[in-house]
């Protein structure tokens, strides 16, 4: 004989609900390796070395965006200061290091420099957002315009060619067929994972996108954890941006334009839930790729430029559809 | 430290009311500067005042320098107006400053948008200010039907240079090979007439192959991307690369470079900024178009300006001189050096009173 609550515990469905979880993580990874197939079966080249070094290289700005934005939206907020931090660190970066517009030569030690800016935008969003109470949102969408008004006070909208061999060699100079720039994002994929899965930062951050009020109720201090979280993500932006300076040689103030979009699509296509707790910076690693491999794989495949930015829009609708949990979820706002 | 900041914000929430003054006085204190500006302007010198899209670009940035040195050069007060792409908002600068001014200046605007002009203009002609429009108008909006106030507009016709630089692509390359394309926005005026230029040399180098156009919209990021791809696609069968503005042409210069070709494969641009002219320099790029926005933003002051102190009569000018085309620079390795001399390292020698100079021919609209 067994009593009501022994029954009502034995009925509970736990190993049913974890395989389906499972199949949706992996979506995105089917998605990538089917891109894949396709754009090699049109075009072979797709697979050569070089190609790949190519994707790679695009792929490193968005990873390390991506990255930083992961940490956000795993707390079931948004960053929207992307592009605003990538442009302040980049024209920042050009003006310290040997560059074609003034005398400074920092050389390495500018990357610590920028680094900090970054950190401090980032520290300012969360600061702001925790404390004045302003939504995500509206808070980093001011500080995007906040970054970008100071970068084009600095440069008062010219262009400064970077010189400096160190910088550009990110881009330029190679450690067993790939960039220095792709080793450099993936030492950040590296410290990221470490970070998320490692530290106890890492476990409050999917607390917090779990359930903020328990979070709190179990004595975690949310406000520290965000305005923590908040910087680390400015100082992966920062990163972006010394990036981004390097490969186009370049810092100007429209150095950013786009990111953005790229960033959070790659966030949420990998399978990071917008509405926190799910995810992480893996997943964000595979999001970044079916980007990469779609907007390489369009061109090879000679597909019309008009076609190729809706191609991307409805990339975003099917991969959130692949991934949701529709049982889980009833209301969808 | 930092987490005494941060333990403090945690704990000690900002009142409301405390944030709402501080707010207060920063907007008090915004708006010292422009009450003194108000009284400071009496009748004299007309006020010069440039209006455009932002400054965060090279060619607005330039054209502001340009529109600085003219003021400076007629000993005026100097103002610039940003639209940052919004078009109610350039409109109401404008009536805002013809209101401050009573009128008493002179405007030269790159209108966001070509339906903006017609209010301007009319506002303008209210006000007694001078006008002179560059690049975005209707087509059946003409200076000559506001005289005298709307004295002119000027614009470039992008199949002419569009041409010329596929042409010293082509002549860079030896005459023969394949060649991919970057185009911008794919509704801008400016994309539309460039690429048609570029279609016009292709159609008389038959030995030339058009192997891909993508759009880039004017972005040296997508052009970056966009080269990459071309890398793997086609690879050594592309001799050049043929861009509608120098952004995209330098974002595709340092994608060959990240494969270790750049200055083995031709790029050319159009605009004429300055990295794209040191890039010419340098032999990375085959060739660019100047437009010279230090011409524009000064030139169309000095033309409106000289209107409104009465040197001529605009009701009086032939149509060539009312709606007209600019003249652009072609840059290629031959004269590149020059450029760079007269007008980058040194701070361009214009003759402002030289207003019809570069005037090409009277505006066609089909």
């Amino acid at each position: 004989m067994t009593t009501p609550i022994e029954q009502i515990t034995k009925r509970q469905p736990q190993p049913k609900r974890i395989r389906r979880w499972r199949v949706a993580t992996w979506a995105p990874l089917m998605v990538l390796v089917l891109l894949c197939i396709i754009v090699t079966f049109i075009n072979p080249n797709f697979l050569s070395f070089g190609n790949l070094v190519r994707i790679t290289q695009s792929a490193m700005i968005p990873l390390v965006l991506g990255i930083g934005a992961t940490f956000i939206v795993l707390m079931g907020s948004i960053d929207l200061s992307v592009e605003g931090v990538v442009t302040l660190s980049a024209v920042i970066l050009s003006m310290l290091v040997l560059n074609g517009a003034n005398s400074n030569n920092l050389g390495v030690l500018a990357v610590p420099i920028v680094l900090f800016i970054g950190s401090a935008v980032g520290f300012i969003n969360g600061l702001v957002h925790v404390r004045l109470k302003v939504p995500s949102f509206m808070t980093t969408l001011g500080t995007w315009f906040i970054a970008l008004g100071a970068a084009n006070a600095l440069l008062g909208g010219m262009s400064t060619r970077i010189n400096d061999p160190f910088i550009r060699g990110l881009a330029v100079v190679r450690f067993m067929g790939f960039p220095w720039g792709v080793w450099l994002a993936l030492f950040c994929l590296l410290l990221a994972l470490i970070i998320q899965n490692y530290t106890r930062l890492g476990r409050y951050i999917y607390a917090l996108g779990g359930g903020e009020d328990l979070a709190a109720l179990s004595g975690i201090s949310t406000f520290t954890v965000r305005i923590a979280t908040f910087t680390l993500a400015g100082a992966f932006y920062a990163v972006g941006g010394i990036l981004a300076a390097a490969q186009l040689g370049l810092g100007n103030a429209q150095i950013g334009t786009g990111w953005l979009f790229t960033t959070i699509t790659a966030v949420v296509v990998g399978g990071t839930s917008l509405a926190g707790g799910q995810g992480g910076v893996l997943q964000t690693l595979v999001g970044v790729l079916i980007v990469g491999v779609l907007s390489n794989g369009m061109v090879l495949m000679g597909v019309p430029s008009s076609v190729q930015i809706g191609v991307q829009g409805l990339m975003i609708i099917a991969a959130v559809a692949l991934s949701i949990d529709r049982k889980l979820n009833r209301i969808v706002k | 430290m930092v987490k005494k900041i941060i333990a403090s914000g945690v704990t000690r929430p900002i009142m409301r009311r405390s944030f709402l003054k501080a707010a207060a006085a920063f907007g008090f204190a915004g708006a010292f500067p422009a009450i003194l500006i108000r009284s400071a302007n009496a009748a004299g010198t007309p006020t010069v005042v440039n209006s455009i899209r932002s400054l965060s670009n090279p060619y607005h940035a330039t054209w502001n320098k340009g529109g600085a040195a003219f003021a400076k050069a007629v000993g005026a007060e100097y103002v610039t107006l940003v639209t940052e792409g919004n078009s109610e908002k350039g409109i109401a600068d404008i009536k805002a400053i013809l209101a401050k001014t009573g009128g008493n200046c002179v405007i030269n605007i790159d209108p966001n948008d070509s339906p903006d002009a017609r209010p301007i203009v009319e506002a303008c002609k209210a006000a007694g200010a001078y006008v002179v429009t560059q690049w975005n108008k209707p087509a059946d909006l003409h200076p000559w039907d506001f005289n005298p106030n709307y004295v002119a507009h000027i614009s470039f016709s992008g199949v002419p240079y569009g041409k010329a630089m596929a042409a010293a692509l082509i002549k860079s390359m030896g005459g023969k090979g394949g060649i991919v394309a970057l185009g911008g926005i794919e509704s801008n005026v400016p994309a539309i007439e460039r690429k048609a230029g570029l279609m016009q040399a292709l159609k008389e180098n038959p030995d030339v192959q058009l192997l891909d156009m993508q759009v880039a919209n004017w972005s040296g990021k997508e052009a970056l991307e966009k080269t990459n791809a071309w890398l793997t696609q086609f690879g050594e069968k592309i001799g050049g690369i043929w861009a509608a503005n120098d952004d995209m042409a330098l974002g595709a210069v340092e994608a060959l470079r990240a494969d270790g070709r750049a200055g083995k494969v031709s790029v050319t641009g159009i605009d004429g900024i300055q990295l794209a002219v040191e890039a010419v320099l340098k032999g990375e790029m085959a060739g660019t178009v100047a437009w010279d926005p230090y011409w524009q933003g000064g030139m169309g002051l000095a033309i409106a300006f000289a209107a409104k102190t009465g040197k001529f009569d605009p009701s009086k000018e032939p149509k060539e001189h009312r709606e007209f085309y600019g003249t652009g620079v072609t840059i290629t390795s031959e004269n590149a050096q020059t450029f760079y001399d007269a007008n980058i390292k040194a701070e361009p020698k214009l003759d402002w009173n030289d207003i019809w100079g570069r005037a090409s021919g009277q505006i066609q609209y089909n």
